[in-house]
C-alpha cells in the first residue's frame, strides 16, 4: 500500500520522468463544458447527468439477484421497464464516455496517479471512510433531488429550470454549512 | 426548427447511445481539464482558497444558457422539446442540502467521482462504491421516502415563469450575476492568499 | 450444443433460439488469448531468447505465460464442456475425424495445443517443479539448452497458436445458418483480437522494461490491424447479400450498435490504442488501464459477435 501516499512523486519510467501539467484555466474549461452541455441539448434535447447511470446499474444488478423484487420496487421499476437491456440507458453510455474522456485527458496531462486526495493532516483511513459516507449520503440527496450536480444544477441551470436553481443554491448552502465540520479532512 | 436532432428523428435509439458516449467523452475531458477529478481542488471552493468549482460551473451554465437562448431565438432549437426535470421545491431543498453536505464529506459528486476513479484516485473509487451502496439503500427504503418525494410539486417550471419577466431578461440577469460572482470569487481568492501569507500583503 | 450436428432439427439449420449463453464467448476468448500467448512466446523461442532468472516469470522467453495459457485454455474447455448437451459423449469427438465439422477440427487442434504448451513450460521449468522432482533437473537442463529443440518448439507454438486463433473464428463462420458469422474474416479477426489481448497482458506483466516497450509497440500494431479487420468485416457484410446486409445492420443502427461501437471499438480498441501510441513514443507514461481495456474489449468482442450472430438469420428470403 506504499503507493497510497498523498504526495506521490511524478510518474517515472526508466528513462523518462513525467511532470503532471497544471489544470486548465477555469473559464476556458467552463466554456468547453458549456459547449458540451449545449451539444447535448441540440443533439438529444436533454442535458448531462450521472446519478441516473448508478440507478440503472443498481436496478440491473438487483434484477439479477431478485428479479421479482426489483420489478416491484417503484424506484427501480422505471429503470427496468425499458425496451432493451436496462444498461442500454443514455446516462450509462454517457458515463462510460465520461470515464473515457477523463482517462484521455488525464493521460495527456500526465495526471494519472494511483493516490488518495486528502488534506495533509487527514489519514488515508479517515479519507476513504468519509468518501464512502459522502457518496452514500449523496445517493439519497440525488434520489430526493431528482438529479445530481450535473443533472440538476448544471443542466437545469442552463435552461433556467426553477427547481434546479433552488437545488443549486441549497447545494452550495449545504456544502458551505458543513465545510467547517469536516475541515480536518481537507486542511 | 430542426433541433433537438434526436427528437426530430435524425437518428435512432441505438445511435443515441453512441452519441451519449461521444458527449460523455467531452464531459469527462473538460471535468478532468478543470481539475475536478481531484477532491482537494473541488474542496478548496468551500475553504475559499480556489473558487474553480464556482467559476467553471457558472461559466458552463452561462455558455450553455446563451447558446440555448440564441438557438431558440434563431428558430433552430425547439425548447419545448427539451426535457425539464419537474420542480418539486421541497425535495429540491432537501436533496440540494443533502447533496451539499455529502459533497464536503465525500469530496466528489457522482460525475466527478467517475473522473477521479478514471484517473486512478482510490478515494474516487471508494466514493463510487458509497454512492452505489446509497442508491441501493434508497431503493430498498423507497416506501419511506415516497411521501417526501411528492412534496412541493409545481410541475415543469422555469425562472421566467416564476418571476414573470421574459427569458431574455432572466438570462441577462444570470450573466450579470455570474460576472459579479467571478469578480467576487477572484477577490476572495486573493484575500485568502494574502491572509495565508502575510508577506505577500506587505508589498 | 449437440456434438454431432446432422439433422434438420439442429438449431443451426433452423435458427429460432438463443442457444449459446456466456460459456461459448468465454471459451472463444480464452482460446484466442491462449493462441496469442503461444504465437508471442513461440516467436521468442524461435529467436533464441532466454530468461536467465532461476524462477519462472511472465517474460516471453520464460514459462509463466505458458503456464497461464495452460490454465486459460483449460478453463475455456471447462466452459465449453458446461455448454455441451451430451457431456457423457464428449469422447466421441475423438474417435472420429469429421473434415467438415469445425467442432472436430477444434478438438484435434486442442489435442496439439496441450503438448506444445507443456513443452514450452519444460524449456524454463518453474521452481515448484524442479524442487519437487530434482532428479529431472539434468534432463530438463539438457532440453532447455538444446537450441534446435527451442526453435522447433517455437515454430510449433506459432503454428498451433495461429491455427487455434483462426479456429475460434472459423468455428462460428462454418455455421452457415447465421449470416453474421458466414464471413471468412471472422478467423483473422478473432486471431488478431487474441494476439492483441495476449500482447496487452504480456506488456502489463513482463518483468523486462525493454520487452514491455516492445510488446506495447506490437500490441498497437495488432490493435490497428484488428480495427482494420473490423471495418473490412462490416464492409464485406454490407456489400454482400441482403441477409448479410441485414446482419451488418445490427451494428449500423440495429440492436448491437451501441455496445459494439462503444464497448468493443471505442473502449476496447481505440482508447487503449491512443494511450499506448502516446506511451511508446514516451510522450506520456504507461498506464495499466490500457491493457486492461484491451483484454475486456476482446472479451466484449466475443460476446457481441456470438450474441448478435444468433439474432441474425436467413428468414424472409
Amino acid at each position: 500500500m506504499a503507493s497510497l501516499t498523498p504526495t506521490e512523486p511524478a510518474v517515472t519510467t526508466e528513462e523518462h520522468a513525467f511532470e503532471p501539467r497544471p489544470y486548465a484555466n477555469p473559464y476556458l474549461a467552463g466554456i468547453g463544458l458549456g459547449l458540451v452541455l449545449l451539444s447535448a441539448f441540440v443533439f438529444m434535447g436533454r442535458g448531462l447527468g450521472a446519478s441516473g447511470a448508478f440507478n440503472s446499474t443498481i436496478a440491473w444488478l438487483l434484477s439479477l439477484v431478485a428479479p421479482g423484487y426489483a420489478a416491484s420496487n417503484e424506484f427501480l421499476a422505471r429503470y427496468l421497464d425499458v425496451p432493451g437491456h436496462p444498461l442500454k440507458a443514455w446516462l450509462v453510455f454517457e458515463v462510460l464516455g465520461v470515464f473515457a474522456g477523463a482517462v484521455l485527458s488525464g493521460v495527456l496531462a500526465k495526471r494519472m496517479s494511483r493516490t488518495v486526495e486528502k488534506g495533509p493532516r487527514a489519514s488515508v483511513t479517515l479519507r476513504l471512510g468519509f468518501a464512502f459516507l459522502g457518496g452514500f449520503l449523496m445517493a439519497f440527496g440525488a434520489a430526493l433531488g431528482r438529479g445530481c450536480t450535473s443533472g440538476q444544477a448544471l443542466t437545469g441551470g442552463a435552461i433556467l429550470n426553477a427547481g434546479s436553481w433552488i437545488f443549486m443554491m441549497c447545494f452550495f448552502g449545504g456544502a458551505y454549512g458543513a465545510a467547517w465540520f469536516v475541515r480536518r479532512q481537507w486542511r | 426548427m430542426n433541433a433537438p436532432l434526436y427528437k426530430f428523428g435524425a437518428f435512432g435509439d441505438e445511435t443515441s447511445l453512441v452519441v451519449a458516449f461521444v458527449i460523455g467523452i467531452g464531459f469527462g475531458w473538460f471535468l478532468e481539464r478543470a481539475g475536478f477529478g481531484n477532491a482537494r481542488k473541488l474542496m478548496a471552493q468551500f475553504y475559499l482558497t480556489d473558487m474553480a468549482v464556482f467559476k467553471v460551473m457558472f461559466t458552463a451554465v452561462v455558455t450553455a444558457m446563451l447558446g440555448v437562448t440564441y438557438l431558440a431565438w434563431a428558430g433552430w432549437l425547439d425548447l419545448s422539446l427539451v426535457y425539464y426535470v419537474p420542480t418539486f421545491w421541497v425535495t429540491a431543498i432537501v436533496g440540494g442540502l443533502l447533496m451539499g453536505v455529502g459533497f464536503v464529506i465525500g469530496g466528489y459528486c457522482p460525475g466527478t467521482s467517475v473522473v477521479s476513479m478514471a484517473t486512478g484516485r482510490l478515494d474516487g473509487l471508494v466514493y463510487v462504491g458509497g454512492f452505489t451502496a446509497g442508491t441501493l439503500g434508497f431503493a430498498l427504503g423507497y416506501p419511506a421516502f415516497r411521501d417526501l418525494l411528492a412534496m412541493g410539486d409545481l410541475g415543469v417550471l422555469t425562472l421566467p415563469e416564476v418571476t414573470g419577466v421574459s427569458w431574455g431578461i432572466v438570462a441577462f440577469a444570470v450573466v450579470l450575476m455570474a460576472v459579479g460572482g467571478f469578480a467576487g470569487a477572484t477577490w476572495v481568492e486573493r484575500w485568502m492568499t494574502a491572509k495565508a501569507d502575510p508577506a505577500a500583503r506587505a508589498d | 450444443m449437440s456434438e454431432l450436428i446432422s439433422t434438420a432439427q439442429s438449431p443451426w439449420v433452423d435458427p429460432h433460439l438463443h442457444v449459446w449463453g456466456w460459456e461459448i464467448p468465454v471459451y472463444l476468448f480464452l482460446g484466442g488469448w491462449t493462441a496469442g500467448i503461444m504465437v508471442l512466446c513461440g516467436w521468442a523461442l524461435w529467436k533464441g531468447q532466454r530468461d536467465e532468472r532461476p524462477h519462472a516469470t511472465f517474460s516471453l522467453a520464460s514459462s509463466g505465460l505458458f503456464i497461464l495459457a495452460f490454465a486459460a485454455i483449460s478453463l475455456g474447455m471447462l466452459a465449453l464442456f458446461l455448454d455441451l448437451e451430451h457431456k457423457l459423449f464428449v469422447w466421441r469427438l475423438y474417435v472420429t475425424f469429421e473434415p467438415a465439422s469445425p467442432m472436430s477440427w477444434g478438438a484435434w487442434i486442442l489435442i496439439l495445443v496441450y503438448p506444445v504448451l507443456l513443452m514450452g513450460i519444460l524449456l524454463d521449468p518453474p521452481l515448484t517443479l524442479t524442487n519437487r522432482v530434482p532428479q529431472l533437473v539434468p534432463l530438463l537442463k539438457k532440453l532447455a539448452d538444446n537450441l534446435t529443440l527451442r526453435r522447433i518448439t517455437g515454430l510449433l507454438a506459432i503454428g498451433t497458436g495461429v491455427a487455434l486463433g483462426i479456429y475460434t473464428g472459423i468455428l462460428l463462420s462454418a455455421l452457415g445458418a447465421r449470416p453474421l458469422w458466414s464471413s471468412a474474416i471472422l478467423g483473422p479477426l478473432f486471431l488478431f483480437s487474441g494476439l492483441s489481448a495476449a500482447a496487452a497482458f504480456a506488456h502489463w506483466a513482463s518483468p523486462d522494461q525493454p520487452e514491455r516497450e516492445y510488446l506495447a509497440k506490437i500490441d498497437n500494431q495488432f490493435l490497428a490491424s484488428e480495427l482494420a479487420i473490423v471495418l473490412l468485416f462490416l464492409i464485406g457484410l454490407t456489400t454482400s447479400t441482403e441477409a448479410h446486409l441485414q446482419a451488418a445492420q445490427l451494428f449500423l443502427g440495429g440492436a448491437y450498435t451501441a455496445v459494439f461501437w462503444v464497448g468493443v471499438v471505442g473502449l476496447g480498441i481505440v482508447l487503449p490504442l491512443i494511450i499506448q501510441s502516446l506511451a511508446v513514443t514516451h510522450r506520456v507514461p504507461h498506464t495499466p488501464l490500457a491493457p486492461v481495456l484491451v483484454i475486456l474489449g476482446g472479451l466484449a468482442l466475443r460476446f457481441v459477435i456470438v450474441s448478435a450472430g444468433q439474432i441474425s438469420h436467413w428468414s424472409r428470403l
